[in-house]
């Protein structure tokens, strides 16, 4: 593992733990996808409202927490101050919210969202001629189930943003609910350019993040709920919204400094 | 009304470039002259009005002024949460233009009329809610508040009334005051019906084309009075219950959908809001004082 993906998943258990909220496991599957985002798009931690900067949007706000310790790793703030996470005056929510955390473009948490305003302000980006900057949104396949994912993605396709790049969270977090098998062939059949790649690979992702495309562009990144901790993916559901105890923290860190999957 | 929309916005969107419309497949043909001078600001998007809130919300993030259009249950009522949270929350300012809203398109049954809109969009934190009922209520109304960094609602109607009425945004207006110990308060196109009734009767009308926010101060004058909202849909009636102290009386729609056809006319006669049988609401209240 990254190191730098397992330091931010060792904040993400030591901010979840203390202050017991947290979708942990979605974080988890997520680290790799922000780190290579975060190392591959312009931005400026210093002056996160630079006019020149790319634009983030994580559609599946639940997990803010990962976005948070990425941010801070970035240098948007001190990660100590990350530690109120879910409490009543901090700037950390439990779901993003753009008036309070340095960083954060759009206020996401009600699925199916992000990737509307995404498109918006893709077609904002074209009109106003920024023809260098684009704009990034991470979903979630969990999320994918609400029909505004794919309304938006057949607007995208149909107003040809390809300054646009979905990336699909394929952690397979629905897989006892509503199921989407062969997200690729979705993505294609809606007329995007299509790559997939696995989501905990850094390397692989960034190859795929700074390409670009006449069309819009959709990279499935195929990870693992809980990913880094054997214990999450062995059973993510009932760890979904369960922050663990102290003693549970311990165990799992053991998880994640073995890398056991 | 939405012919006085096209031509205000045609006028607005020569000085104002920041202007961008996105419709669903409705008026289209209209605005097919702005569609020609200004092919980058005009998207006939699709059929999918919680995606065109959402653009529109992300198109205002980087100082785009955004008109979302379409027809009136499918932009507020299916699209309301991209409203609350795209919008609202976000601080993402725009404009919901509706058309067909009440029972404008009375013909095409329970699925097109809409009458929970104004309601509905006004209990949203700093959303302003507008129902011009006139053509020169929407010009004026839309050339003060199209700019205003707000979520902003405007509820259009095919059926405008041709009564000139003062517009100031914010502030209702009292049509007529003979002092009476009956007041009846309205809003939108309605108006015209509710003239008519209370022509050589003896009561007051204090008309509202802002519903949110309401014009409170003008209300408490007219506290001593029993006060009738006369509305052909939900909204104007709890904005005027807000004043506290008053007694208010709400003369509108049934607790029922209207599972009939015909002309918005057969519609408003169906539920007691034609003209005549308005007059006689109006007559019983007073013989009630």
């Amino acid at each position: 593992m990254n190191p730098l993906c397992k330091k931010i998943r060792a904040e993400i258990l030591k901010i979840a733990t203390k202050s017991g909220h947290g979708h942990v496991p979605s974080c988890f599957s997520v680290v790799e996808i922000l780190c290579a985002i975060y190392e591959t798009i312009k931005h400026d931690p210093k002056n996160p409202k630079w006019e020149g900067r790319d634009i983030f949007i994580l559609s599946k706000g639940h997990a803010s927490l990962a976005l948070y310790c990425v941010l801070a790793n970035f240098g948007y703030f001190e990660i100590e101050k990350v530690y109120s996470f879910g409490g009543f005056m901090s700037d950390f929510g439990c779901h993003p919210d753009r008036t309070q955390a340095p960083g954060v473009e759009v206020s996401t948490g009600s699925l199916g969202h992000g990737i509307g305003l995404a498109v918006g302000i893709a077609l904002g980006l074209r009109l106003k001629k920024h023809t260098s900057r684009r704009v990034y949104v991470v979903i979630g396949d969990g999320e994918s189930n609400e029909g505004s994912v794919w309304e938006a993605v057949m607007v995208a396709t149909n107003l040809k943003l390809d300054n646009l790049t979905v990336i699909y969270d394929n952690n397979l977090s629905h897989g006892r609910g509503l199921q989407i098998p062969n997200p690729a062939e979705r993505f294609k059949a809606f007329g995007c350019d299509v790559a997939e790649v696995n989501g905990h690979d850094t390397e692989e992702l960034k190859k795929e993040i700074i390409k670009t495309s006449h069309k819009v562009r959709a990279i499935i990144a195929h990870t693992q709920k809980g990913y880094g901790c054997r214990t999450f993916c062995l059973d993510h559901y009932e760890w979904h919204r369960k922050s663990p105890n102290a003693e549970e923290c311990e165990i799992l860190m053991d998880e994640l400094d073995e890398e056991a999957i | 009304m939405r012919k006085q929309f096209k031509e205000t916005i045609m006028d607005l969107a020569a000085c104002d470039e920041r202007i961008c419309l996105l419709f669903g497949d409705v008026s289209v043909y209209l605005f097919e002259d702005f569609k020609n001078r200004y092919p980058e600001r005009f998207y006939n998007v699709g059929i999918c009005e919680n995606t065109i809130v959402s653009m529109g919300a992300g198109l205002s993030s980087l100082g785009f002024i955004p008109f979302m259009h379409t027809i009136t249950p499918f932009i507020t009522e299916r699209s309301f949460e991209q409203i609350k949270l795209d919008m609202c929350y976000n601080s993402f300012g725009g404009n919901i233009v509706s058309c067909g809203a009440s029972f404008d398109y009375s013909w095409d049954g329970a699925t097109h009329h809409c009458y929970t809109d104004l309601a509905i969009l006004r209990l949203l934190p700093g959303m302003e809610v507008i129902q011009p009922g006139s053509t020169k209520e929407l010009d004026c109304l839309l050339r003060s508040q199209y700019n205003n960094g707000k979520a902003t609602y405007f509820r259009l109607s095919d059926y405008p009334h041709k009564i000139d009425v003062p517009v100031q945004f914010g502030k209702g207006v009292v049509l007529k005051n003979p002092g009476s110990k009956l007041t009846v308060m309205t809003a939108g196109p309605l108006l015209a019906n509710v003239m008519e009734a209370c022509r050589d009767l003896s009561v007051n009308v204090v008309y509202f084309h802002t519903l949110k926010p309401i014009d409170k101060e003008l209300i408490r004058e007219f506290q001593n009075t029993k006060i009738l909202v006369i509305h052909d849909a939900f909204g104007l009636y709890e904005a005027v219950c807000e004043v506290p102290n008053l007694s208010v009386m709400y003369g509108g729609l049934p607790d029922k959908f209207c599972s009939c056809y015909g002309t918005l006319a057969d519609a408003r006669q169906s539920i007691g809001l034609d003209p005549q049988a308005l007059r006689g609401l109006l007559q019983q209240k007073l013989s009630q004082i």
